[in-house]
């Protein structure tokens, strides 16, 4: 199968600010892809080029599109949720129905419809009635109602409570992906999303700093809980980071192998975060 | 929607696996009972559709589960006797030499560990 979105040399100056640095990457259908960065890093940047919303330097293909001069025939193949999801304040469920419907040749009205029915959201309410973990329920019974093939997602669950934000994840899950879909993430909270995630991709910077699929990740990145009388031998191997828990010491190791590690203490999964936190090492400094 | 802990020092696919596993040998899940579809294993506990596929085929390539060409997966006939042998098996050639050795460090008594119910320490019998 050919890929989603590869982009090659994708260059972005703000100014005298590189916003991305000739960055290039691919990702394949039927993949969940966290995009994931601190502020600034140029995840919102690389999603505005992918929609079409900038323009850019360098190689960018979106479902075989480019996104500068082929968007209208695009929009009808991707669906977006900002971070900043905003809909009029006088708008009604149903008027937000009807908009979408109008306008988006694969809306299918009855998914929304049933999708709609397990909220409390009924077609008279108006938006401005709305909690903000309403609002983004609206938003996700119209964009999962469109049988889009990439749906790019940029901090979709910012701001919600933690009800909101599992069944958000749960719905998608459920009633929007298959393997023939593709989604793109970014977002602040990784450990809300790490077990959902196929592949990862650590943006700094401008670049990528790491891009690997979730098994490659569970291959190369392994954290070791470093039994004191192995810390010479441990720190031989060069671990990319290491901190300090209940006087032991946990050390993090990239493509160090499992038999070499096995003999310095209990081998772990790292999470994530702290994943991140090591790649990411002196971005403020 | 279940809130489900996993822990770091397996992957989860083989979590989920001896989750699954569990449930076999506790009878929740009995032959020819059907497994929930990959899509609602992967909402439920927020996983990605390709970690609860790999958990599902292992147990396909143990025979303990089998698929059913448009209809899902199901428990095999033998899985639970099967199971049970091979987690005896398990059991005597790994966790029994430990609890033996722990069982001679502490002084305690085989036999009177068997005889009572639960055997109270400091009691005396």
């Amino acid at each position: 199968m050919s890929a989603v979105i590869t982009a090659s040399g994708l260059h972005k100056q703000y100014g005298k600010r590189t916003a991305l640095d000739n960055i290039s990457f691919s990702i394949e259908p039927g993949r969940i892809v966290g995009l994931i960065g601190p502020n600034g890093s140029g995840k919102t940047t690389t999603l505005k080029a992918i929609l079409g919303l900038t323009s850019f330097d360098g190689q960018l293909s979106v479902l075989g599109m480019d996104p500068r001069q082929q968007r209208d025939a695009l929009m009808n193949e991707v669906c977006f949720i900002a971070d900043v999801a905003i809909l009029p304040k006088w708008l009604k469920v149903s008027q937000a129905i009807d908009f979408v419907e109008g306008v988006h040749p694969r809306f299918d009205r009855s998914k929304a419809e049933k999708y709609l029915a397990q909220t409390k959201l009924d077609p008279n309410m108006k938006v401005k009635a709305m909690s903000k973990g309403m609002v983004v329920q609206l938003h996700l019974a119209l964009v999962m109602a469109i049988d889009a093939r990439l749906l790019v997602l940029d901090e979709p669950t910012l701001g919600l409570d933690i009800l909101y934000r599992k069944q958000f994840y749960q719905h998608l899950l459920e009633d929007y992906f298959d393997e023939n879909k593709t989604i793109l993430i970014t977002t602040h909270q990784i450990e809300e999303v790490e077990h959902i995630l196929s592949d990862l991709m650590f943006i700094r910077d401008g670049k990528i700093a790491l891009a690997l699929s979730m098994d490659e990740v569970n291959e190369r990145f392994i954290e070791v809980m470093v039994d004191a009388a192995s810390m010479p031998a441990a720190l031989a191997l060069q671990p990319v980071s290491q901190r300090a828990v209940f006087g032991k010491t946990i050390m993090l190791f990239d493509g160090v192998s499992r038999a070499q590690l096995a003999n310095l203490g209990e081998l772990r999964t790292p999470a994530l975060a702290d994943l991140f936190v090591a790649t990411m090492k002196g971005t403020y400094a | 929607m279940s809130t489900i802990g996993w822990n770091d020092n397996a992957p989860i696919y083989r979590q989920l696996k001896e989750r699954v596993i569990g449930m076999m040998l506790d009878g929740v899940l009995k032959p020819g009972d059907a497994l929930p579809s990959v899509r609602q294993v992967a909402a439920d506990y927020q996983l990605n559709p390709i970690t609860v596929s790999r958990a599902y085929q292992e147990l396909v390539d143990e025979t303990l589960v089998e698929k059913r060409r448009g209809l899902g997966m199901y428990v095999t006939e033998g899985a639970r006797d099967k199971l049970l042998t091979s987690e005896r098996e398990r059991f005597l050639r790994e966790d029994w030499p430990v609890m033996l050795e722990r069982i001679r460090r502490l002084g305690l008594d085989v036999a009177t560990l068997l005889s009572t119910d639960t055997p109270a320490p400091g009691v005396a019998s």
